[in-house]
């Protein structure tokens, strides 16, 4: 097979990179082997959420100016701000384009609350979780009612409740729980297994028990002006359901990402592999590249598990195969490598050295900011230290910043998977003229 | 100060302490037993759960081996939930010499210990997985024993007879009075109130911690720690305990433990200020894994799971001070007649193996202290759960429920099974998906069990205990203690906390592979998607 | 006891990602879900087997699992092995009966117009569903009056002409069921100029392993892996115009029979990937415009494989073909699955959304690759299916 560019890896990075250039005419192919982290994500795009000791990040894009003049080694350095606006931007509009409309708070940054009760800085969120009005309406000080599905172990309102009061935003309004039955119930309680989010959201993919559900949310809510629940409301039909739901009960239903599978993030997968698609992109799921030959400086071809000996040329490759959690890098008793080139990493070698003392550790872990070395444009170095000229990384597996701590791991992907494919762009330009 | 009154007090929760109370209380002895952290949580709960056939100390030590195979056979009956025979080989590598392989056979005989030379075939029969170049195998009557369903059972037998236990609750000081020991100081670690407890008779089974308790009584007995670091193996790649066929060494054993296998032991001398903060060294694990693989190859390709240490209880005896070297054998000392303190025992050395007998033989001193003439029925009284044996998992009540719920929680509670699962739905959610631990068998130990956090039920459950490690339990179960109002929503939260920050400790040291990538995926949900760390840190300011 | 050949269980970080693709999670509460059925129970059946669930019988082997997997589980394989190692395996006649398809093959197509007859009519079904436990409503492939093996050997000489070779692998639905498919691919591969030669086969085993004749499977495995390996020289390829035999001769039998098919691995093609590669090397027949609207939907088996680039990019060299490619959905009917009486709701049910997005599709034919897929979607829709290759043979300008 030939492309003019196979991206390797189908998360956030990867789909992003992959919808631009498909969408500027180039072949373009995504293999992935397996699901994306996208699963078990929030379904909120992190821009810059923390500050070093903590404190949050209400204005991103200035501190990402100042990452930037500080920290030539991130990510978002070797972007360069008006790629990552161009970036943010493009992103919205795509998603859209695959049915999902992302909000933002202007310039700032907006809070989503967790499943836990704390709040969390983000910058874009879908429509149940900011939008115009819920700002609006949360300038009110309204009365908060957190509810639950009963019998769902994956979400307990209590907690969330509990936890929410203790935070600056939330302490002086009225935090209410609650609980709705699934209309389902009488014929799922059957299965000992019970459900999980994803069931529940199956169910209300379609407008069968909507009014139902809404009624017992007026209810249970007591009114409250929210109804924050486990994210519910379907994947594919969602803008639908959720404008009915509104409709129906008056209250806004404000969903929470909970255990795996997440909705929310589940969305943000469904929407641009469709978008993908939709601009003709060839999307090969459960196959995983297991070599390449690179010749001059240059990657002339992959192998992969299924395909065996036939060869999948490229004139560009995207790298973007996460971090050890997608399997982008790899760890062994003493060793860390890049898994599929073993590309130069930043890391250190001593095992001792990559985790901190505590789990839940304020600066988080070393290896979490482990990955791999680029150039300026994001070309990666090889063992001997020289670059490939045509392959290109982006997202989880870069090194040099800390998605979590940093709060930044979705606008790092999108920004590099973006930055990747302008690169690629202008060199298929260039050399087809 | 609150004041409790009762005959006889029990200081300490492992394997001694538990057995001595359900002793006591099945010789109808008014009986209180307290314990600092949660029963099994010091050194019983930290070996790699061996039911010994005596076989391992039969060259160096036959008093031990003999105490071994009597109460290997005792608890086979008393205690067939915590137990599975599986049998033992021990096989001799290239290595190795192979001379201790006859020794080990000749002293086998003479402990009473049943020792077959095994056939090559037939040991790669009964273990299909062993390193293919052993030069000769050796079969035992080797089993596994899990010390916290043990523990479990002698205090659930012994709170249904009036027994009562304090768990999280530190002994401050021995009260002793006029020369004769009154009872006991204690702190509620939870609520942090003080309070003591009053008794005719105080026995000090707190093994490696009885150094400082007794100190507060003036009674001086020095303890030897030494630490001994075990691995556990993702997944059971053994179906029998597989020895190494040498003088007892580091890396030397590898036994299958429910649904895990752990790689055992290292031994290393320690300051005795160090028993509070143990950590597995890496070159700990170096030589487990190496050593493991050498017994079993397919230990190279399995993922590790978690390392963990504990501290052997060695009394000093003899200058001698490396841990392996040192008497195992049961101490029991009358301070009255060692340091002039009426009314107080010590019971220490010996091992999980033998806590039984140590028990009879404390409780026997107890009852002649105490001027009474009860006689020891714990060899042939079965503990709660093992009444009757139950074959299969197909009990006709759960007809069509899935096996491996029940299953599993036949294995971990016995005959108790009926009253943890109903035939209710609710019972069977699962709450840990890698053990099959369901919200029955969670809400059946917060209110029988003595279970005070998350990591108590653990060792009550195995929930948190399987390959993703709380990733997916530990907010289901910090939920549950709430709903089942075993916690307030933040103490719940705290709990999370708690038991994360717990499960931790043990993966550190074996960070590689895929528990890393485990704990990645893990961060990110408790940190990225949760921010469990911000609530951490609240509680931190408080 | 541990099974070293798979122990990929090990790697799963317990993300539940197979549970949220798992056709058959989605569509019964009855079965937990590849997660817990696979990875989960694993390492408690090692300890234990008699922790095994009967729910692991309502696994229909679709592969989705493994190609959702992020930590390369081999999940179905765990699950199937788990089913024929673990689990009480009770004699049915049906099973018997739908799992032997060369024997119940090559009788019935000797009395094809009788059975054909028979089996249309609704007493027979009506006896069927009770005593055999087989679906009325669901559809039956017919026989064929003369098998392909029988028309191949007529025209066997033919195929000595060409320099260029291929064998084909045709299986028991090319043979007993749909011998025009067959045909075309001959005509198609002749056109290209390259002969055919036809092995010596018996079925692949994939009824049989889906039934639990493992056994019978391994011998059927042996039979056609020392067939195929003496047939022509080493470069020859392998051709397959079943996607599910071409996945049980290259991967099935070495995950889940335990065969060593290293010889014939690299051999081994599907017809499309096959085509992919002549048509690189410029070897495309001539073709006319077929003027066609068409919905293409995928296979499971073939998707697992990573075979449907090359159906697609086929596809996509036909001219006059308007081609919808369908969002990938299992179609349910997983092979013997779908004509079990205990299955046959789930099997429709799965394939409700696959149905849907083809009428939404608003083609004219349905082109798919595999046998079983083509019946359920016929037998659910109004449109014809046909396979890539016949589409092929249409095209060609001749």
């Amino acid at each position: 097979m030939n492309y003019d560019c196979l991206i390797i890896g189908g998360g956030l990075a990867a789909l992003t990179c992959g919808i631009k250039c498909a969408g500027s005419g180039l072949r373009t192919g995504i293999i992935s082997g397996g699901m994306s982290a996208l699963h078990f994500s929030s379904g909120s795009i992190d821009l810059y959420g923390y500050e070093d000791d903590r404190t949050i990040v209400y204005q991103p894009f200035e501190k990402i100016e100042k990452i930037i003049s500080q920290n030539p080694l991130h990510p978002y350095a070797r972007c360069g701000m008006a790629i990552i606006q161009e970036a943010m931007r493009f992103f919205k509009n795509e998603a859209s384009c695959g049915g999902l409309e992302l909000y933002h708070n202007e310039e700032s940054n907006h809070f989503h609350v967790s499943t836990l009760g704390t709040i969390k800085p983000t910058y874009f969120s879908q429509r149940s979780v900011f939008n115009e009005d819920i700002k609006e309406a949360f300038r009110q000080r309204p009365k908060i009612a957190l509810l639950s599905f009963a019998g769902f172990r994956d979400f307990f309102p209590k907690l969330a409740a509990a936890n929410l009061q203790k935070s600056s935003l939330f302490r002086h309004l009225e935090i209410i729980t609650g609980e709705v039955i699934l209309p389902m119930y009488s014929k799922t309680a059957r299965n000992p297994h019970e459900f999980r989010s994803i069931d529940i959201a199956r169910i209300f993919d379609s407008e069968r028990y909507i009014t139902n559900i809404a009624e017992q949310i007026k209810k249970a809510s007591q009114g409250a002006v929210f109804a924050g629940m486990p994210a519910f409301i379907g994947i594919t039909n969602y803008n639908k359901i959720y404008r009915r739901l509104r409709e129906l009960t008056g209250i806004f239903v404000y969903e929470i990402p909970t255990l795996p599978p997440s909705i929310l993030g589940m969305r943000i997968d469904d929407a641009l592999k469709r978008r993908f698609a939709e601009l003709g992109g060839e999307f090969i799921a459960g196959d995983r590249i297991v070599g390449g030959e690179i010749i001059d400086g240059s990657l002339d071809h992959v192998h992969t598990e299924n395909h065996g000996t036939t060869r999948l040329r490229a004139r560009s490759y995207v790298l973007a195969t996460g971090s050890f959690f997608s399997g982008g890098l790899t760890s062994g008793f003493n060793i860390l490598r890049e898994s599929v080139f073993n590309l130069k990493l930043f890391c250190q070698q001593e095992r001792n050295t990559w985790y901190s003392p505590r789990f839940l550790s304020t600066g988080g872990h070393p290896f979490l900011a482990f990955g791999v070395e680029t150039d300026d444009n994001l070309h990666p170095f090889t063992q001997d230290g020289k670059t490939v000229e045509n392959l290109f990384c982006a997202g989880a597996v870069l090194g040099h910043y800390r998605p979590i701590v940093e709060g930044c791991g979705g606008g790092v992907a999108v920004s590099t998977g973006y930055a990747a494919a302008k690169k690629i762009i202008d060199a298929c330009r260039t050399s087809s003229q | 100060m609150k004041s409790i009154e009762t005959k006889a007090i029990v200081i300490g929760g492992g394997a001694t302490g538990c057995g001595t109370l359900r002793d006591l209380t099945l010789r109808g002895i008014e009986a209180a037993l307290v314990e600092q952290n949660d029963i099994s949580s010091g050194t019983t709960g930290r070996n790699h759960g061996l039911l010994h056939s005596g076989a391992r100390y039969a060259v160096k030590d036959l008093e031990s081996a003999r105490e071994c195979i009597a109460e290997n056979k005792i608890l086979k009956k008393i205690a067939r939930h915590c137990i599975e025979d599986t049998g033992g080989l021990f096989v001799t590598l290239p290595d190795d010499d192979p001379e201790y392989h006859n020794r080990l056979i000749e002293h086998c005989k003479y402990a009473g210990i049943e020792c077959e030379e095994l056939k090559l075939e037939e040991a790669f029969r009964i273990e299909p997985h062993l390193n293919p170049y052993i030069l000769s195998a050796l079969r035992v009557p080797d089993g596994t024993i899990d010390p916290f369903r043990l523990c479990s059972a002698n205090i659930l037998d012994s709170m249904e007879r009036g027994g009562k236990v304090f768990t999280h609750t530190r002994v401050d000081a021995i009260i002793a009075e006029g020369g004769t020991a009154k009872g006991v100081r204690c702190i509620d670690e939870v609520s942090s109130e003080p309070f003591e407890i009053r008794g005719e008779i105080i026995i000090n089974a707190s093994g490696v911690w009885g150094q400082r308790v007794l100190s507060t009584a003036g009674i001086n007995l020095t303890m030897l720690p030494s630490k001994g670091s075990m691995v556990i193996i993702d997944y059971r790649i053994n179906n029998v305990v597989v020895n190494r066929c040498r003088v007892p060494s580091d890396g030397d054993i590898i036994v299958p433990g429910d649904t895990v296998s752990i790689i055992g032991t290292t031994s290393r001398t320690i300051d005795y200020s160090d028993i509070e903060k143990l950590t597995v060294d890496d070159d700990e694990i170096d030589v487990l894994i190496s050593d493991g693989e050498k017994l079993i190859p397919n230990v190279a390709k399995a993922r590790v799971l978690r390392a963990y240490c504990g501290v052997r209880p060695l009394v000093a005896v003899s200058g001698n001070v490396d841990g392996r070297e040192i008497s195992r054998g049961i101490v029991l000392i009358d301070h009255e007649s060692r340091d002039g303190i009426k009314g107080l025992i010590t019971i220490a050395g010996g091992k999980l193996m033998t806590y039984r007998l140590m028990a009879q033989w404390t409780t026997d001193l107890a009852v002649k202290k105490l001027g009474l003439s009860k006689k020891c029925s714990t060899f042939h009284t079965p503990l709660p759960g093992s009444e009757q044996k139950v074959k299969k998992p197909q009990i006709r009540q759960f007809t069509g429920m899935p096996n491996s719920i029940i299953g599993s929680t036949l294995y971990r509670h016995g005959n108790r099974v009926s009253s943890i699962l109903s035939r209710q739905n609710r019972n069977f959610s699962l709450v840990c998906e890698c053990e099959m631990v369901t919200v029955g068998e969670v809400e059946y130990a917060l209110k029988k069990l003595n279970v005070k956090n998350i990591i108590d039920l653990r060792r009550r459950t195995r929930i948190g205990m399987g390959p993703c490690q709380g990733e997916l339990c530990s907010y289901r179960a910090a939920g549950l203690f709430n709903e089942l109002g075993a916690a307030s929503p933040i103490e719940a939260s705290q709990l999370l906390i708690d038991f994360l920050e717990e499960r931790w400790k043990g993966i550190k040291p074996i960070l590689w592979g895929d528990a890393l990538r485990e704990m990645e995926f893990t961060y990110w949900i408790y940190q990225g998607l949760f921010g469990l760390g911000d609530i951490a840190e609240r509680s931190e300011d408080e | 006891m541990i099974k070293l050949e798979n122990i990929s269980f090990d790697y799963c970080i317990k993300c539940t990602v197979c549970t949220i693709y798992c056709p058959v999670a989605r569509a019964t509460h009855l079965f937990p879900g590849p997660k817990q059925s696979g990875p989960d129970t694993e390492r408690l059946r090692i300890k234990n087997p008699e922790l095994v669930d009967e729910s692991l019988k309502y696994c229909s082997n679709c592969k989705r699992c493994e190609i959702a997997c992020p930590s390369n589980v081999k999940i179905a394989d765990l699950i199937q092995d788990a089913k024929w190692r673990y689990l009480k395996k009770k004699f049915r006649f049906r099973d018997y009966f739908m799992s032997h398809t060369d024997l119940v093959g090559s009788i019935a197509t000797k009395v094809s117009a009788l059975i054909n007859f028979f089996m249309s009519l609704s007493i027979v079904r009506f006896f069927m569903e009770m005593f055999l436990r087989i679906p009325m409503r669901r559809v039956f492939p017919k026989y064929n009056s003369r098998t392909f093996q029988s028309w191949f050997r007529g025209i066997k000489k033919s195929q000595s002409s060409f320099s260029k070779k291929a064998v084909y692998f045709h299986g028991c639905y090319v043979n007993y069921n749909n011998s025009s498919l067959g045909k075309d691919m001959v005509r198609v591969l002749n056109a290209m100029g390259i002969g055919i030669e036809v092995p010596d086969e018996k079925c692949c085993g994939v009824p049989l392993i889906a039934n639990g004749y493992l056994k019978k499977a391994r011998k059927n495995a042996a039979f056609n892996i020392s067939s195929l390996q003496t047939i022509l020289s080493d470069d020859t390829t392998i051709i397959s115009t079943s996607s599910s035999c071409s996945f049980a001769l290259k991967y099935e039998y070495a995950h889940l029979l335990g065969m060593d098919n290293t010889k014939i691995f690299n051999r081994v093609e599907y017809i499309t990937k096959y085509l992919y590669n002549r048509f690189q090397e410029g070897m495309a027949p001539k073709m006319k415009p077929v003027n066609l609207r068409a919905a293409y939907h995928a296979p499971c088996h073939l998707e697992r494989m990573g075979g449907v680039i090359y159906t697609i990019d086929l596809l996509k060299k036909i001219p006059g073909l308007d081609l919808v490619i369908l969002h990938s959905e299992c179609c349910g009917i997983a092979g013997t699955y779908g004509f079990k009486k205990e299955y046959y709701d789930i099997s429709q049910k799965i394939g409700q959304e696959l149905f849907r997005s083809i009428e939404r599709a608003e083609a004219e034919i349905v082109i798919t690759d595999c046998e079983t897929c083509k019946m359920q979607i016929e037998m659910n829709t109004p449109y014809e299916v046909i396979h890539p290759v016949s589409l092929l043979a249409k095209a060609l300008d001749q």
